[in-house]
């Protein structure tokens, strides 16, 4: 089925999927999906709604393990049964809701869950400073524009709130961000901005990216290789490295309809 | 889009405005002037209240601002305060806690019991209230994060076990225990001496100033600008002036009652570690979104029980600062207007009902509003309805205003 398969992935792949099965009750969800990662590579998973997309990313980012097949990290097979066994990896995950606090300004959302204090002598105080400063370091060195840190979150734009979230997943130096959806709730414009936020986080910090995404436009702009889902099963497979993948072929392989 | 082959889902979500689009770029005033007031400013329109309050009072009755009644509001108040303290620690959380009232009544009632019966030291018979309290607070916080129950239905049931357990504590016949000559009744008829007063309050203003001084330090250090006048002058001037009138005041009468001591020492505390800390800061998070915080690592039922069991503390402490001013416990110890009156105040000082707004300041600013609308009406002779009228009508008020800032501000997403 996947004709296209050009995938010839150099370097030693970071994350391999082999045979990865889901079930939900008697529902086949994912029935044996294949998918390699390379190191700095980056990866979209397309497909319509119910192809498995979503069930995919929870178990790359640890919110569902996987009933069968093998999932390796750097060669070695790993268990995802947890968020924190993919963090621990280095696999980070920008939520489509985002998951910010609208009442915590940029710093606080930034580091919410690893803020850090001095120590409990001088009065366990955050280290707002410190934490201010490496905020905009990071906001500085990924191109993405916020207005002011001090702002709680709730005010800015969906496109600003989403930059947020993708810095708030480069602080920890991950190896792989799993992002979904990043695009969906934005306009044109905001979508420009993130794109070109997620050819920064690989030329900046080297990780790879898997991307899922509804926006065939947004992929095939950014992607090195597309991976078509549909009905939980990987049905095709495009090498996009020099983006002349059409999206009437993702079309066709999606709906599986031939373009006419 | 590319293609029109792509579900109706996927057209929807793309095609669709971005949700927060229309803040941007022509950003009305009147949503900054929301966004302020529902954010740093929101003491403003209740300090305005107060205001308000005061001049009426006064202009009804020039002994309402004399420094034996303010003496008398704010040992009054004292009781309220902590107990909304306690208040606004769970309805930061987004959760409510109806039985503060009657666990106070219970834990006065236990310690009276313990030191009057049982002759136990004043301050063991004290630590063991709170501690009662802290432990009932804490199991009511476990059944609603182990089983998922609302939180106002667990505490509506624990306010009856515990009406029912003063009940049972009291002893049988006269149904109260007096706490005439004991330990407890001393935390209220001491004052301290004028110096002293004056030693804590100086300290206070001194720490206050230093702490804001440090903060300001460190950001410039890091080459981040931050205003010494708006950092650390003006809100150094408006702490001192307001304490250094307040405790003038109380000096020119008894000096500082030992209750509002035990009340500030709280709020200073409880301030220090929802702003400074990493428990204050996952406060605010678990009340806004607990899904994020609960995805970015932080302990939500861990912080829900600790929440509840400060409100369960907090409580006892002032039913057990109750009975010391009444001299002793009854069946209508916890009853009446209290459990009203804390909620009212925290709400009124400006914290939200919503979840993640809120700060431990409101309790004190609250308590005053509604100790002030008490105080002035018994100062001028009115009658019990129309205290009920007043205390209840600025409730309703308070929360419609949260309601309104929580809709119509950034704050309103975070509350979906």
């Amino acid at each position: 089925m996947s004709k296209e398969t050009a995938a010839v992935t150099t370097a030693a792949p970071l994350l391999e999927l082999r045979q990865v099965v889901k079930l939900f009750g008697g529902v086949h969800a994912l029935e044996g999906i294949d998918l390699t990662v390379g190191p700095g590579e980056i990866v979209a998973v397309v497909g319509d709604n119910g192809a498995g997309k979503s069930t995919l990313m929870k178990i790359i980012s640890g919110l569902q393990p996987a009933d069968g097949g093998e999932i390796r990290f750097d060669g070695k097979t790993v268990e995802l049964r947890r968020p924190v066994d993919s963090t621990a990896l280095g696999i980070e995950t920008v939520y489509q809701d985002l998951a910010l606090c609208d009442n915590l300004d940029t710093v606080q959302n930034l580091f919410l869950g690893r803020e850090e204090t001095s120590s409990l002598l001088r009065g366990a105080r955050l280290r707002r400073a410190d934490m201010e400063h490496r905020a905009q370091e990071t906001i500085r060195r990924l191109g993405a524009k916020i207005p002011s840190l001090r702002t709680p979150v709730g005010r800015l734009s969906g496109g600003q709130r989403q930059s947020i979230a993708v810095c708030r997943s480069t602080l920890s130096n991950p190896r792989l961000v799993l992002m979904d959806e990043p695009t969906a709730a934005l306009g044109v414009e905001q979508s420009t901005g993130v794109l070109d936020l997620i050819r920064r986080l690989r030329t900046e910090h080297g990780c790879a990216i898997v991307l899922i995404s509804h926006a065939l436009r947004d992929v095939l702009e950014v992607a090195d290789r597309i991976v078509v889902l549909r009905l939980g099963n990987k049905v095709a497979e495009f090498d996009n490295s020099d983006r002349t993948t059409s999206s009437d072929q993702l079309v066709a392989a999606i709906t599986g309809i031939s373009a006419p | 889009m590319t293609t029109s082959n792509q579900s109706p889902a996927a057209v929807a979500a793309t095609s669709s405005p971005p949700p927060v689009a229309r803040v941007e770029g022509r950003q009305s005033r009147r949503r900054q002037m929301l966004d302020a007031i529902a954010g740093r400013y929101r003491f403003v329109p209740v300090v305005l209240m107060l205001a308000v309050i005061w001049a009426f009072f006064t202009a009804q009755d020039s002994a309402f601002m004399g420094n034996r009644n303010i003496t008398n509001l704010l040992v009054q108040i004292v009781v309220t305060a902590t107990i909304a303290l306690g208040i606004v620690f769970v309805l930061l959380l987004a959760e409510i806690d109806l039985s503060v009232a009657a666990n106070s009544g219970a834990a006065a009632a236990l310690t009276a019991i313990l030191v009057v019966n049982h002759s136990w030291p004043a301050w063991l018979g004290l630590l063991a209230g709170i501690a009662a309290g802290a432990v009932i607070g804490l199991i009511q916080g476990a059944v609603v994060t182990q089983f998922g129950v609302p939180s106002f239905v667990v505490t509506l049931g624990a306010q009856l076990m515990l009406l029912g357990a003063i009940l049972v504590l009291l002893p049988g016949g006269t149904g109260q225990v007096s706490l005439f000559g004991t330990g407890i009744a001393t935390l209220s008829s001491t004052y301290l001496p004028p110096a002293l007063g004056w030693a804590l309050t100086a300290a206070g203003i001194v720490a206050f100033v230093l702490l804001r001084l440090l903060a300001l330090g460190e950001s410039r250090r890091r080459g981040i600008d931050m205003s010494l006048v708006r950092e650390v002058v003006a809100p150094g001037i408006l702490v001192g002036a307001a304490s250094v009138t307040a405790v003038a005041v109380l000096n020119s009468y008894l000096g500082v009652p030992l209750p509002v001591v035990i009340l500030f020492a709280l709020l200073i505390v409880f301030s220090y570690i929802t702003t400074q800390t990493r428990f204050g800061l996952h406060l605010y998070a678990v009340g806004a979104n607990p899904d994020a915080a609960r995805r970015a690592g932080i302990p939500v039922a861990r912080a829900k029980m600790i929440a509840f069991s400060l409100a369960g503390a907090l409580a006892a402490l002032g039913g057990i600062l109750a009975a010391s001013r009444l001299l002793g416990v009854s069946a209508s110890s916890g009853t009446g207007t209290v459990l009203l009156e804390s909620i009212a105040a925290a709400v009124i000082g400006g914290t939200s009902l919503f979840g993640g707004r809120g700060s431990v300041w409101d309790a004190l600013l609250g308590a005053l509003v509604i100790g002030s609308i008490s105080n002035g009406l018994d100062l001028i002779g009115a009658e019990t309805v129309v205290k009920y009228v007043a205390e209840g009508s600025i409730l309703v008020l308070a929360a419609t205003v949260d309601s309104i800032l929580t809709r119509g501000s950034v704050f309103a997403r975070a509350t979906k």
